[in-house]
């Protein structure tokens, strides 16, 4: 038997303290659709990221059709025939077709004369080696979205890729072209390319692919052919861990209704009809994929993309902030996702960044005063356990996870009646992680209600009083606290558990 | 709970650290500069008389030729702070001081009133650039680019290209062109400006947001602070500071003319990042920006002082050439160290 076409061995990789990837194996044969399965951060990307040299593994070899490659950069991983198709596709929009293909496939030293017949007809033959029936002279813009995916593809196959992956493909597709995508996959298998398909939808992967790879926490937990697998074993195997972590018990004894959202929308972000309530002392943990619209939820209530359907109540008082100061003043906090973009200022030192959302409070009349800043965040650090040199370092110096207590106390400094946290542990090293949930029971103990956004399924599970789970921009089901993974994921995917 | 570690660094290395910045390189090159103008630029005419750059008239003839673009280098740093930039103030300054002789001459009004309504105009001016800027999400750098033509067209069109206002009152020229309390009368109020602007950058909530948004506009949108008003009221403030420039612009040459202040927004600008101001936002200090002026300053009149400049007949394009020269080593020192660092990360083996 000839060897696979590529050959991954116990692959690891860290991100600061995090461990992404943890000694995985993985193999794709010529003609062969391999799915990779997983949760949200079980290590799909960096896998992605390290077969197509973005990122180097720390430990782990690599070998394409039997030889085996070190230091793998995006520019060998292309001439070694490893493409990667992207949801969105990055075409250059006001170029014809050919052109796009060109400017890919020819090398760009030194001027000569372009050849604009060879150009056609090479796009010509490209597109047709995959049976899309698309104009080389079209400009892109023209083009639907998975029309440009064919031209990506047509792009690989002509820079002679063995190798083609896949990433979320059909996730911005109609039924009817999911049906035009998955045909041409099928004709690549023919032809002895091997398909690495990454996807959310397992009834297209059990449709679509040969065999699947199931990661979980960063670990493959097996590899099955298609036949002999399930939609309910596929779930099993995605979330099927123990519980790898203790979460603090949930203290809470909830008091009155403190948010109320009534059939909540909005169309530019995509959210609509969410209904349910979060009472005060109550962690509301919000489960989901990605693009599940947890997020936008989020900036919904912060004001950041206004609602335009259906009412937020806080407290009993019906609100509708339309910015982060309106959303700040009525008692909301959000703790972004992105800490180092949104969380904190990176090049301020700790203290500025812990007041930047109340300075009317502790700045009354706009003059600073150094000092009573100074005693806040030195009473933050001290409570928070921030490790750091003191209130005069800068927000870049400190650890993912003091980073993330900074965020928290910048928002603790404004005695919200709502706190939503967006991630609140992603890229943060074990320790700090435990740290941050024992900070969060103690605010629900305080009182504080608790909008508790999370990728990482125990995490939600663990630290949530109820869980509510997400689905295409709306609230798919409420569940208990108690709740299951299996329960969370089949909802999240939209089976029947 | 934790104990707060004591800072690392000793005190002698913060020191080092003060005293080795950008500002305080700046002022060594800046007295560097002085010393050596006091000494090759100060000479003694044939009648026996000091003339030159040591004499305390001419320090003052500098201060006071300073003050017009010191004034606009104050107004753009509050705004090249939060990022962003306003190459209009210069165009400002003369419709400002078109305004201001109209005003005065064809409307009959007196003097104080005509300057309270100039520095009107200006925030009105400066109003407009921050309302495209933060309601229309426009580049700074397009918009003020916009305003740089549309201003100093607006002053062209009112004077036909020909009036000039001349003939103020003494008590006016005064301003501009006497001394009060043994220095330029304009001085007092360069001052005035400098430390109200040092206050306002360095000691309060407005000055804490600019430098939040210059760092990270998105971040401080996510802290609940006012970003489109704040970012707006650098502008206004700007165009208040530009329109004042043009009242002792005016008063120092007894005229107000529709080309006043051409080109100065450029010096303003490489006076402000000269002084450390970081063109991308965030960083950047008041005292930065005056000793940049004063840097360009020493600079330009220094070598006017020269026996072999004023032989070759071309102090401006000596001074225009060193400026530059200047500001490119400043900009130059300033990302070396992090260049630097990237190299050595990046190959370790080689920089041993």
């Amino acid at each position: 038997m000839s060897p696979a076409l590529l050959e991954l061995r116990r692959l690891a990789k860290s991100f600061g303290g995090a461990r992404a990837l943890r000694g995985v194996d993985f193999e794709l044969r010529a003609g062969e659709v391999h799915a990779l399965l997983g949760e949200n951060g079980a290590g799909k990307s960096t896998l992605i990221k390290i077969v197509t040299g973005a990122h180097q593994p720390d430990s782990g070899t690599i070998a394409v059709a039997g030889t085996p490659v070190a230091d793998l950069t995006p520019a060998s991983a292309r001439a070694l025939g490893i493409a990667c198709i992207y949801q969105q596709p990055a075409l250059f929009p006001d170029l014809s077709v050919a052109e796009n293909i060109a400017l890919r496939l020819e090398s760009g030293a030194g001027a000569r004369r372009v050849d604009w017949r060879a150009r056609r007809e090479r796009a010509f033959t490209l597109l047709n080696r995959i049976g899309a029936a698309i104009s080389p002279e079209a400009e892109v813009r023209s083009l639907s979205m998975p029309e440009q995916q064919l031209v990506e593809i047509a792009c690989a196959l002509g820079a002679g890729a063995r190798i083609v992956i896949m990433d979320e493909p059909t996730a911005s597709l109609t039924q009817k072209e999911q049906h035009l995508l998955f045909a041409v996959v099928r004709d690549l298998r023919t032809q002895g390319v091997g398909v690495i398909y990454i996807s959310h939808r397992l009834e297209e992967i059990l449709a679509l692919a040969d065999r699947v790879t199931v990661l979980r926490d960063g670990e493959s937990v097996g590899t099955h052919p298609i036949a002999e697998i399930d939609e309910a074993k596929l779930i099993k195997l995605m979330v099927g861990r123990e519980v790898a972590q203790i979460y603090p018990p949930s203290e809470a004894t909830p008091g009155a209704v403190a948010l109320a959202l009534r059939g909540l929308g909005c169309r530019a972000s995509g959210v609509h009809s969410v209904s349910f309530e979060v009472r005060a002392g109550e962690i509301f943990g919000l489960a989901g994929l990605v693009g599940a619209g947890r997020t936008e939820l989020a900036r919904i209530l912060f004001g950041l993309t206004p609602a335009d359907a259906g009412t937020i109540e806080l407290g009993g008082r019906p609100i509708a902030p339309q910015s982060p100061q309106e959303a700040v003043a009525q008692g909301i906090a959000y703790v972004p996702e992105d800490r180092r973009r949104h969380g904190v200022v990176l090049d301020l030192p700790l203290a500025p960044n812990m007041t930047m959302a109340i300075h009317r409070r502790i700045f009354p009349g706009t003059w600073l005063r150094p000092r009573a800043e100074r005693d806040l965040a030195l009473g933050y650090i001290r409570d928070l356990a921030v490790k750091c040199t003191g209130p005069e370092a800068l927000g870049g110096s400190l650890s993912g996870g003091n980073q993330q207590k900074v965020s928290l106390a910048r928002w603790l400094a404004t005695q919200p009646r709502l706190l939503i946290l967006d991630e609140p542990t992603q890229g943060v090293d074990v320790g700090a992680k435990s740290e941050i949930h024992r900070i969060i029971r103690r605010l629900a103990k305080e009182g504080l209600a608790v909008l508790l956004i999370s990728s990482d399924l125990p995490e939600v599970l663990g630290m949530s009083d109820r869980i509510g789970v997400m689905r295409g921009g709306t609230l798919a089901g409420t569940l208990p606290g108690g709740a299951d993974a299996p329960t969370v994921m089949a909802l999240a995917l939209g089976q029947a558990a | 709970m934790a104990e707060i570690p004591k800072p690392k660094s000793s005190s002698a290395s913060v020191w080092k650290d003060r005293l080795l910045s950008h500002e305080m390189i700046l002022l060594y090159v800046l007295i560097a500069l002085w010393v050596f103008f006091y000494f090759a630029g100060t000479t003694v005419n044939r009648r026996g008389v000091v003339v030159g750059f040591g004499t305390l008239d001419r320090q003052f003839d500098i201060l006071r030729h300073s003050c017009e673009i010191g004034l606009l280098a104050l107004a753009l740093t509050p705004v090249i702070i939060t990022g962003g930039i306003d190459l209009s103030v210069g165009s400002l300054l003369g419709l400002s001081a078109i305004l201001f002789g109209s005003f005065w001459h064809d409307a009959g009004l007196p003097i104080p009133v005509a300057i309270a309504l100039t520095l009107g105009v200006g925030a009105v001016a400066g109003g407009l650039n921050g309302a495209l800027i933060t309601q229309l999400k426009l580049p700074p750098l397009i918009v003020t680019l916009g305003t740089y033509s549309l201003f100093r067209g607006l002053a062209e069109a009112i004077t036909r290209g020909s009036v000039t206002y001349t003939d103020f009152p003494a008590g006016f020229l005064f301003l501009g062109q006497e001394r009060l309390l043994g220095l330029p009368a304009q001085a007092w109020l360069f001052f005035a400006v400098a430390a109200a602007i040092w206050l306002l950058v360095h000691r309060t909530t407005f000055g804490r947001s600019f430098r939040a948004i210059g760092f990270a506009p998105e971040g401080a949108r996510y802290a609940g602070l006012p970003v489109d008003r704040r970012v707006a009221s650098a502008y206004v403030i700007a165009g208040v500071i530009a329109a004042l420039a043009a009242i002792i612009y005016t008063a120092r040459l007894g005229q107000a003319k529709a080309d006043a202040g051409t080109g100065y927004e450029l010096f303003a600008i490489t006076a402000v990042v000269l002084g450390g101001t970081s063109i991308f936002g965030g960083t950047g200090s008041i005292y930065g920006t005056l000793i940049g002026v004063a840097a360009i300053a020493v600079l330009k009149n220094g070598l006017a002082c020269l026996p072999a400049v004023m032989r070759m007949n071309a102090a401006e394009e000596i001074s225009g050439l060193l400026t530059g020269a200047l500001l490119l080593l400043a900009l130059t020192a300033g990302v070396l160290p992090r260049h630097w660092a990237q190299w050595r990360a990046r190959h370790p083996a080689r920089a041993g």
